[in-house]
């Protein structure tokens, strides 16, 4: 297993933090238990708005990248982060509050959801969304993409790299990814 | 001291790259037994070693012009082969000014620099450069300084900077790699971009090293080596260009592997740079074919017995596995199995 | 590049700031640049007189990246174990002395996006080089020093070149830490320098502020003194006695004894030695709790022991 490929845990709010806003890529998994944490945000069309806690709903992850970059800018020391959804969206908001000047021991992700991956073609730069087995077509350059543990942060994506280049034509077969 | 440069050399296409005898026998060979094991193996990088290739702060070798200008057709194609994320800015000039001071005090007829106070004058002999400049001011050169220096130098350079306990690699000059590409790994931690590796992470070699690393102090440069194998002497072996040397490792044959076959290896250093605190690291790579390792006899059977009894998990990760064999048959026959001297010396001063 | 050890300095300047203050200007003997310095570096001087020796470390407060010079700001420290008083009251412009390269284990965060400085008396000095590099990349800073009131005007005239930012506080009990480190912005790191209960003041408040602690800095050249006790070297069998003035490392250094250091600040880890016997007294900011709890293991520079031997893997 990569060493760059990170491993998740169930997020619960770090003690040591003073406040805790956790965004959902949604609709959210586990609705109920979001105990601790001071505000929930949550990015789904129609979701349901809970009058119990303090929850925000977003109609889009865009939107909600808006009023998190709206948020982070006017925040100070103490605060802590909480990211939950697929493996792009949670590494998208941990990139987006590294910009804000926020650290890896204030930020925490979760990955849930389908084992899907976003891929980075290294031959043209482009990134393939929601790919779910390890051989895929780029869509940019249409090259045929072995997608490879080797994980970054900071494009929220996995490496993708042409899968028989050694010997042309001649493809492994694909396999879905476990997780 | 002087230097043949030889500028018309190619890395591609017809790839007329050769080493002088001189060159060969200057060769970094990596192999002081029969038997290679990965370890950390750093030492300090001082004006001495076993080959004229460690006698310097920076190497400058026969090669010089010519992978200048390789190095410039990579970027013309792909300019984000060289990226600095914006606060390294400090990072950037410090680089500048060790390339520069190094080369002007271990090459004096090649390369001068004058300096008073802030206003620096660069004289770049071999590639015809004059500059003055302002050092602190990046609008007084042609292009970034981390950019402007490392194009005048051999191997390719990451910044890492140091914060959270670990070093982040956050810019990069990486046109003559091995096989990692810098638009992807730029920004990871010493751990992440070392992820790949086999072995070594259970060994508990990246913890060590780290460790080591954070400690690096200025004036206190360290060295180490590493090695693979490419086909044909090409200096780009990027995954971005994986289609066009792919094929390569398939074209070997038992007629073609000796000339064909190059033994790769960089001597890494890695120096604490003054006024960012950050790393700088130094990549720089010497190619030489089969056939004109073949010429140092002590080479030519330690490498057939290296090869020959590599763990399979290394073969797998450095790319060998399709000409290993060819490899080890090539040289079996010059290999008459009598003990060889430790260490990595030639044990033999022509070819 | 690659730094001859040690630097031989000339003193070219030394001046009193106040009765117990002293700044010294340092130049190259031979002329040749010194290796330029980032913010919070540090340089080891190592001073002789009369058979006793001493390796004190001292904060750079030039401006960095200066290569003609290096300046210095010394403590006379009453209870010394004699290097600070060597320095005020022996050694004259035109000695020579011999330095380490500049060593920096407390530079400024090249990603930070605010610098918040906190220091109390003479602990000001590693903080004295931030400025100067944060203004010119135009990085948002502000910087707090605590003193007794006797010595505000020294600290004024030392800071105030340094712009709006910079505030004195005449006694501990004049600044508001909780509310400075509570209302920094996202992205700020905060170093401190000075004495202990300044420093620990500051990392409390700040852990009490939610700060993690990659985000908070210290740097501390505490003087290790306490009860004598006796190092014996299990290699050699060795017995050395370490007095209650002086540092288990310089106890082994006066008796020629290689041991390894780097910050002798008990920061770094370098000076790490095992121990085969006897109960360490750490004073470190090194060791993990378990590590502490163990036993087996000690920091030369600023530990000592609570038995009267200690056993070192020496």
């Amino acid at each position: 297993m990569s060493k760059s490929r990170p491993t998740y845990q169930p997020l619960k709010p770090d003690p040591t933090g003073r406040r805790h806003l956790l965004v959902i890529e949604g609709p959210p998994a586990a609705p109920g238990d979001r105990e601790g944490f001071d505000e929930t945000w949550v990015a789904a069309p129609g979701s349901p708005v809970s009058a119990a806690v303090a929850m925000r709903a977003f109609p889009t992850v865009q939107a909600l990248h808006e009023a998190l970059e709206a948020r982070l800018s006017g925040e100070t020391m103490g605060f802590r982060l909480y990211a939950e959804g697929s493996e792009a969206f949670v590494w998208d908001v941990f990139r987006r509050a590294q910009d804000a000047g926020m650290g890896r021991a204030e930020v925490f992700l979760r990955h849930v959801g389908a084992p899907v991956r976003r891929v980075y073609c290294v031959h043209c730069g482009t990134l393939n969304e929601g790919v779910a087995v390890n051989l895929v077509e780029c869509q940019g350059c249409r090259a045929s993409l072995g997608v490879r543990d080797h994980f970054s942060r900071r494009l929220s994506a996995f490496l993708g790299v042409q899968a028989d280049a050694e010997t042309p034509g001649v493809l492994p077969a694909a396999e879905a990814f476990a997780g | 001291m002087t230097i043949a440069f030889k500028p018309l050399e190619t890395f591609r296409d017809d790839f007329s790259f050769s080493n002088s005898d001189e060159a060969i026998l200057r060769f970094p060979f990596p192999f002081p037994e029969d038997r290679y094991r990965y370890t950390v193996n750093t030492e300090p990088h001082v004006r001495a070693g076993p080959s004229p290739a460690y006698h310097q702060v920076f190497d400058i070798d026969e090669h010089y012009i010519a992978e200048h200008r390789e190095r410039a057709l990579v970027l013309e194609r792909d300019p984000g082969r060289c990226q600095v994320l914006p606060h390294m800015m400090a990072a950037q000039w410090d680089t500048l000014e060790l390339i520069m001071e190094a080369l002007a005090l271990d090459y004096p007829a090649l390369f001068t620099l004058d300096r008073e106070g802030e206003a620096w004058r660069w004289i770049n002999r071999p590639l015809n450069i004059d500059q003055a400049f302002v050092f602190g001011r990046p609008e007084t050169l042609p292009c970034p300084p981390f950019e402007y220096i490392t194009r005048q130098a051999q191997g390719d350079f990451t910044l890492q900077d140091q914060r959270e306990g670990t070093l982040f690699m956050d810019g990069g000059m990486v046109t003559t790699q091995a096989d990692w590409s810098l638009a992807f790994d730029l920004g990871m931690t010493f751990h992440e971009w070392h992820g790949p590796v086999p072995l070594a992470h259970e060994l508990g070699v990246f913890d060590r090293a780290l460790q080591y690393l954070l400690r690096l102090q200025l004036g206190h440069p360290v060295r180490r080596l590493n090695w693979t194998m490419t086909v044909h002497p090409r200096l780009d072996t990027s995954p971005e260009l994986y289609p066009v040397w792919g094929p390569d490792r398939a074209s070997m044959n038992a007629g073609n592997v000796g000339r064909t076959l190059n033994l790769r290896v960089e001597l890494q250093t890695l120096f604490r740079l003054p006024r960012s605190n950050a790393i700088l690291f130094g990549i720089r790579a010497y190619l030489i074919s089969l056939e004109e390792l073949s010429r140092v006899t002590k080479w030519r059977k330690r490498l057939h017995r290296v090869l020959r009894d590599l763990d399979p998990v290394l073969v797998e990760y450095k790319g060998l596995a399709r000409y290993r064999s060819l490899a080890v048959d090539w040289l079996a026959p010059g290999d008459d199995g009598a003990p060889l001297s430790r260490g990595v010396g030639p044990d033999q001063d022509r070819v | 590049m690659i730094h001859g050890d040690p630097i031989i300095a000339r003193i070219r300047e030394s001046r009193p700031l106040s009765p117990t203050l002293k700044r010294l200007v340092l130049e190259p003997a031979d002329g040749a640049p010194l290796p330029p310095a980032a913010p919070g570096a540090h340089v080891t001087l190592r001073l002789k007189s009369a058979g006793r020796a001493w390796n004190n470390a001292y904060s750079l407060v030039s401006e960095p990246g200066r290569r003609d010079r290096y300046e210095i700001i010394v403590r006379r420290v009453h209870a010394s174990r004699g290097g600070s008083a060597h320095i005020h009251d022996t050694l004259a412009p035109g000695d020579l002395i011999d330095l380490s390269a500049p060593i920096n284990l407390f530079p400024p965060a090249a990603s930070a996006r605010r610098h918040l400085l906190i220091g109390g008396g003479v602990g000001v000095t590693p903080l004295m080089s931030f400025p100067p590099l944060l203004r010119a990349l135009r990085a948002p800073f502000e910087l707090h020093q605590v003193c007794s009131a006797a010595e505000r005007g020294v600290f004024e005239a030392l800071l105030s070149p340094h712009g709006p930012d910079v505030h004195i506080h005449v006694g501990r009990g004049a600044i508001d830490l909780p509310g400075i480190l509570e209302r920094q912005p996202l992205g700020t790191h905060v170093f401190v320098c000075g004495p202990e209960a300044l420093m620990e003041a500051v990392t409390g408040a700040a852990a009490a502020a939610g700060w993690p602690a990659s985000s908070v800095h210290q740097e501390s050249f505490a003087a290790a003194s306490g009860a004598p006790f006796t190092a014996v070297l299990a290699r050699s069998g060795r017995r050395i006695a370490v007095a209650g003035n002086q540092s288990l490392l310089e106890a082994l250094e006066a008796a020629g004894v290689d041991a390894p250091s780097l910050c002798r600040g008990g920061a770094c880890g370098e000076c790490m030695i095992g121990v085969l016997d006897g109960a360490p007294d750490h004073r470190d900011h090194y060791l993990s709790g378990p590590e502490r709890a163990g036993g087996a293991l000690i920091m030369t520079c600023v530990s000592r022991a609570r038995t009267p031997a200690l056993v070192l893997d020496l």
